[in-house]
């Protein structure tokens, strides 16, 4: 009976994790004007993202997949 | 029968394909999805403005905002293009939806850049949702039936010969 519980709970619990997916929906393409805003880069001096960007690629040979350039806007 | 806690984990994809959007971006070849907007500055007048008012004419129509640095780009060179084919006497517009959440980003940067063609607003993105607009800027080339015939994601300043050389194949077609 108990066992009987716990997968129900099991499934109830996986079915309303994957209702939830809906809620991380991306931010759409024309409603990323904040996203855009300086403010809003991780690195808010280009020049410096870069300088940063470059030295993490010469220690690490890898480059890229770390952000994209623009603050996020996605128009780049 | 009951079904068994296996069984409706199958039902699961189904379950996510209904919390996925539902609707698809226009593509090439489908017709344009119909708009009316309001004029984007005061001096295009208060009326609004159809997509279906420009049917026979090759409308390009471009989603720009003024946080987005390819769309401000793309709107000298697109102005230039417009008003070089509207002075020989073709049948082309351009229409420029603003989706800036405040028009007046729009108002201000066009001040600095004037245009001769059509700004429109939707700050809502009522329309950029209709044609589930990809990226920023995105246009759509639509021919004088009111069909989509090129759909153009970004901008960069070479893509401008590009817009063109479509542009003047359907103006050929009406020809």
């Amino acid at each position: 009976m108990m066992k009987h519980a716990a997968r129900l709970f099991g499934l109830l619990f996986t079915v309303l994790c994957c209702a939830n997916l809906a809620a991380c929906t991306p931010v759409a393409a024309w409603e990323r004007g904040n996203l855009a805003r300086p403010e809003m880069a991780i690195v808010s001096d280009p020049l410096e993202g870069a300088l940063d960007a470059h030295v993490y690629f010469s220690k690490e040979a890898s480059s890229g997949g770390n952000s994209t350039a623009g603050g996020g806007c996605g128009c780049n | 029968m009951p079904l068994r806690p296996r069984k409706l984990l199958c039902l699961l994809p189904l379950l996510l394909g209904f919390c996925a959007a539902s609707t698809q971006a226009v593509e090439n070849g489908e017709t344009a999805p119909a708009f009316t907007l309001p004029p984007l500055r005061s001096d295009d007048g208060n009326a609004d403005i159809s997509l279906a008012d420009f049917r026979g004419k090759v409308v390009y129509v471009d989603f720009w905002a003024s946080w987005c640095p390819p769309c401000l780009v793309s709107i000298p060179l697109l102005n230039e293009l417009r008003n070089r084919l509207v002075e020989a006497g073709e049948p082309f517009e351009v229409l420029a939806i603003n989706v800036d959440s405040d028009p007046e980003l729009g108002i201000e940067f066009l001040l600095d850049e004037p245009v001769q063609y059509l700004a429109l607003r939707d700050p809502a993105g009522t329309t950029p949702a209709l044609y589930q607009v990809p990226g920023m800027p995105t246009s759509y080339l639509v021919d004088a039936r009111g069909q989509v015939r090129l759909v153009h994601t970004g901008f960069k300043r070479s893509d401008i010969d590009k817009i063109e050389l479509e542009v003047t194949k359907l103006l050929d077609e009406i020809e």
